[in-house]
């Protein structure tokens, strides 16, 4: 058996989840390697829940086979202190204080780090003895975070923890998050619909649409195997072998090339919102 | 989890300890007030020597209705408890979305639900054990008097059976909220079905719990006043005799085991009604009863206390698989 280092932290094979007649998750293949910050775009209804809720083991795939560190997710208690989750709208006991909260990480978890949550908590300003349905929807976040960080898990997923904060207190959740994972050595996974957000955390990317994959990657590999290119159709038909079209606008084609396009076109790097429009894009118009 | 358990757990407890000590501190109130009556009214008839009805009826008729109020409480306790500690215990946990937070420490979900349900199950315990025991205590010299602690009311609201009923019915409460996964809808179902079985247990089980004993009573004039009704025809109802639960009996039968002669029936009917049951007893009348002796209660008690808390062991078994296996 290899060491823990090399295992994947996520590795589906055709995972699908059913609801009823509903599909939200339809054969997805995903291989991420470990100590990334892997980001999960994609719109409204795309999945992204449905996906993170499967890897924490809060839901069970219909068909498919999904590993999460090396075992079924939620497999059992000592797979479950691996994996740290903050659940969307970031849930907490409203009745119960913020000392109460971190309690119930310590009793709950063998390796509760009660120093870490501590000075998080103390960091972030918000008072022990505070109920925590009486917290703002950022001092909420926090504790939730702080809560599922101080477990010390290998692996910290994320479902739109930020979606609901407003400007200010989603940029220091997310500072917190990072620092969170540099001082963990964890892996992260973070589904959010803001690109920008994304864009600031992440350097794996994975995008999802109607209740597919659409790209998955490491997103200096994917910036520099995209471009920007200006070139007339007749000639985008007659591309190099390796190329692939994403997506035709205005401004010219995102187009997926191994190699940079020929000299005599108009092209340039793409940025990581244009490369994920494009293939969202192309998701749409593909249904 | 333990703590965590106990910690979610504890307003509703001290509400529910609260209620408990009230009720604690009418009971032995009452229960002083009823020895002093039966001090002042039937131990002195009994030491007169007199024939003591009267004193009966006036000691019975001074306690009956607290004791009716006190026992509708305890045979509504079990209930109370599934409502509002069952139903709510794990869908207060999905109608918040805290199922995703607390489901994600490192403890399984079988251990989680396992937890809650004994810490809520033992809270149950306590708080039923207690009211039902001072309840027994503060009636037992009514329930002496009235001798039938076989009945519906006095064997379900009286010694250990009430906590089986309650574990029961927080078990189901639980299970069923486990399964609808919405408070409200789920406190609904516990409640019919918690109703239902109160009363099918009682009128189809209980009388089979053990086999009944069979024997030919002979209808002496006392018993035949006893009755709560006599037909048309010679059938009878609420048979009561002192020592046994009768379970079943038969139409009266006259010495030859044959059903009384209609007409000789129709005549003491007819003679009016003071005289008809020294008329009646004149027929040298029997009736076949079985019935279970009054000596097996206690064997009933324990019997119907594992049914429930076997049933609530099946539902939580059912529960714990099904959070387990098959996730939501």
């Amino acid at each position: 058996m290899p060491p823990d280092d090399f295992l994947p932290i996520l590795r589906a094979e055709s995972l699908t989840k059913r609801y009823g007649k509903r599909t939200a998750l339809t054969d997805c293949d995903l291989d991420i390697p470990r100590g990334r910050l892997v980001g999960l775009v994609g719109p409204n209804g795309a999945g992204k829940s449905t996906l993170l809720q499967l890897c924490c083991g809060l839901i069970a795939p219909t068909s498919g086979t999904l590993n999460v560190l090396g075992a079924r997710p939620a497999a059992n208690a000592a797979h479950l202190a691996k994996v740290g989750f903050v659940a969307q709208d970031t849930p907490v006991y409203s009745s119960l204080s913020v000392a109460d909260h971190l309690r119930m990480g310590a009793q709950l978890n063998p390796g509760w780090d009660t120093a870490l949550a501590n000075r998080r908590i103390a960091q972030v300003g918000l008072s022990l003895r505070q109920k925590a349905g009486r917290l703002s929807g950022g001092q909420r976040a926090q504790l939730a975070l702080t809560v599922a960080a101080a477990k010390r898990p290998d692996l910290l997923i994320f479902d739109e923890p930020a979606a609901a904060l407003d400007p200010l207190a989603r940029s220091g959740f997310l500072q917190n998050l990072i620092e969170f994972v540099a001082e963990l050595g964890a892996s992260a996974v973070l589904s959010s619909h803001l690109l920008g957000d994304i864009e600031r955390v992440c350097d794996y990317l994975i995008v999802l649409c109607g209740s597919r994959v659409r790209l998955a990657g490491d997103v200096r590999q994917l910036l520099a195997t995209h471009y920007r290119v200006v070139a007339p159709p007749a000639e985008l038909d007659r591309l190099p072998g390796e190329t692939e079209v994403i997506w035709t606008d205005r401004p010219g084609s995102v187009v997926r090339a191994a190699t940079p396009p020929p000299a005599q076109w108009t092209a340039r790097p793409v940025e990581l919102e244009e490369l994920v429009l494009s293939y969202l894009n192309r998701a749409e118009a593909g249904r | 989890m333990i703590w965590m358990s106990w910690r979610q757990f504890r307003a509703q407890a001290l509400t529910g300890a609260a209620a408990v000590t009230v009720l604690a501190v009418y009971l032995v109130f009452l229960g002083v007030r009823i020895r002093h009556g039966y001090h002042d009214t039937l131990e002195l008839c009994h030491r007169q020597g007199a024939d003591c009805a009267s004193a009966t009826t006036e000691f019975q008729s001074r306690y009956e209705s607290q004791l009716y109020f006190m026992d509708a409480i305890v045979l509504l306790t079990p209930a109370l408890i599934g409502l509002f500690w069952g139903a709510p215990l794990v869908t207060r946990e999905f109608e918040a979305g805290t199922h995703r937070l607390v489901w994600n420490q490192s403890v399984t979900r079988g251990r989680w639900l396992a937890t809650k349900l004994l810490v809520a199950a033992a809270a149950s315990s306590a708080l039923t054990g207690a009211a039902s025991l001072l309840l027994t205590w503060a009636a037992s010299p009514f329930d002496l008097v009235s001798g039938n602690r076989f009945s519906t009311l006095l064997f379900g609201t009286r010694n250990i059976v009430p906590i089986a009923y309650a574990i029961f019915a927080l078990v189901l409460g639980a299970v069923t909220g486990l399964l609808i996964r919405r408070a409200v809808p789920a406190m609904a179902l516990t409640l019919l079905a918690f109703v239902i079985i109160q009363v099918l247990v009682p009128n189809v089980v209980r009388p089979h719990l053990m086999t009944p004993v069979s024997a030919a009573q002979p209808m002496t004039a006392q018993l035949i006043r006893n009755l709560s009704f006599l037909g048309q025809h010679p059938t009878i109802s609420g048979l009561r005799i002192p020592g046994a639960w009768v379970t079943s009996s038969s139409e009266l039968l006259a010495s030859s085991g044959k059903p009384v002669d209609q007409a000789k029936y129709d005549a003491c009917i007819g003679a009016g009604f003071d005289t008809v049951a020294d008329c009646l007893a004149g027929l040298d009348l029997h009736v076949d009863i079985t019935y279970q002796p009054v000596g097996r209660y206690w064997s009933f008690q324990w019997l119907e206390s594992a049914l429930f808390v076997g049933l609530a062991a099946l539902l939580a078994a059912f529960g714990l698989r099904r959070i387990r296996g098959r996730l939501p």
